[in-house]
């Protein structure tokens, strides 16, 4: 029948048309999830409603991030100078919003010159690692990757 | 919110605690049923300390 032809026909180009757009529209979305993930740990499991990913994540990292700046680490700030400082510093920002509560709390400033500072500086920079590695966890199970 | 004091850990407690929290990072991120989170996390936890000690006892001849 033609216009059973005509209407599938015309239905497939309107697929094929719309699907680009809620492809791209799926990207943003996962996207923007990927970045809430960083900006608060769990967060982008949490709009996933990924309850028990969201609360290992926020923490794990929280808790890092707590005793990185209680041993009294070095929390990397962006006048670091060497290359090294710089990566430390993105690092340490790969924890989002709780670098700048880290570096609210630690008031008596670092000591690296004990074991337990330079331990610290390795617990905060794991705790940043750590982060981005589950907001790109997130991101990917927003593009409907298994996760 | 509660500003941490000074934290006094021992360089194993130290350890310990990060292979810890690494362990449950990974292991909810990797699995999804609660058993082999479990199985993963306490498996993580075993490898990462038997490695630290490990290297411990490796790089011993060479600390002093």
């Amino acid at each position: 029948m033609p216009d059973d032809t005509a209407t599938e026909a015309t239905t497939a180009a309107a697929t094929i048309a719309v699907a680009p757009e809620h492809h791209q529209r799926n990207e943003v979305l996962a996207f923007a999830i990927g970045v809430a993930g960083w900006l608060v740990p769990g967060l982008g499991h949490a709009l996933q409603k990924m309850w028990g990913r969201a609360l290992a994540c926020f923490l794990t990292v929280g808790v890092l991030v707590f005793l990185g700046v209680a041993m009294r680490g070095n929390l990397f700030s962006s006048e670091g100078g060497d290359a090294f400082g710089m990566l430390g510093y993105v690092a340490d920002l790969g924890t989002g919003s709780f670098y700048f509560a880290a570096r609210a709390l630690e008031t008596q400033g670092s000591d690296v010159a004990h074991a337990e500072g330079d331990y610290g500086t390795r617990f905060l920079a794991a705790a940043g690692v750590l982060n981005l590695l589950a907001a790109l966890h997130a991101y990917e199970a927003a593009r409907g990757r298994k996760a | 919110m509660i500003a941490p004091t000074d934290f006094h850990l021992s360089h194993f407690q130290a350890m310990t605690f990060f292979a810890l929290l690494i362990s449950i990072a990974f292991g909810f991120l990797s699995r999804r049923r609660t058993n082999d989170r479990l199985k993963y996390i306490i498996w993580s936890l075993f490898l990462f300390l038997l490695i630290g000690v490990g290297i411990g006892w490796a790089m011993y001849p060479f600390s002093r």
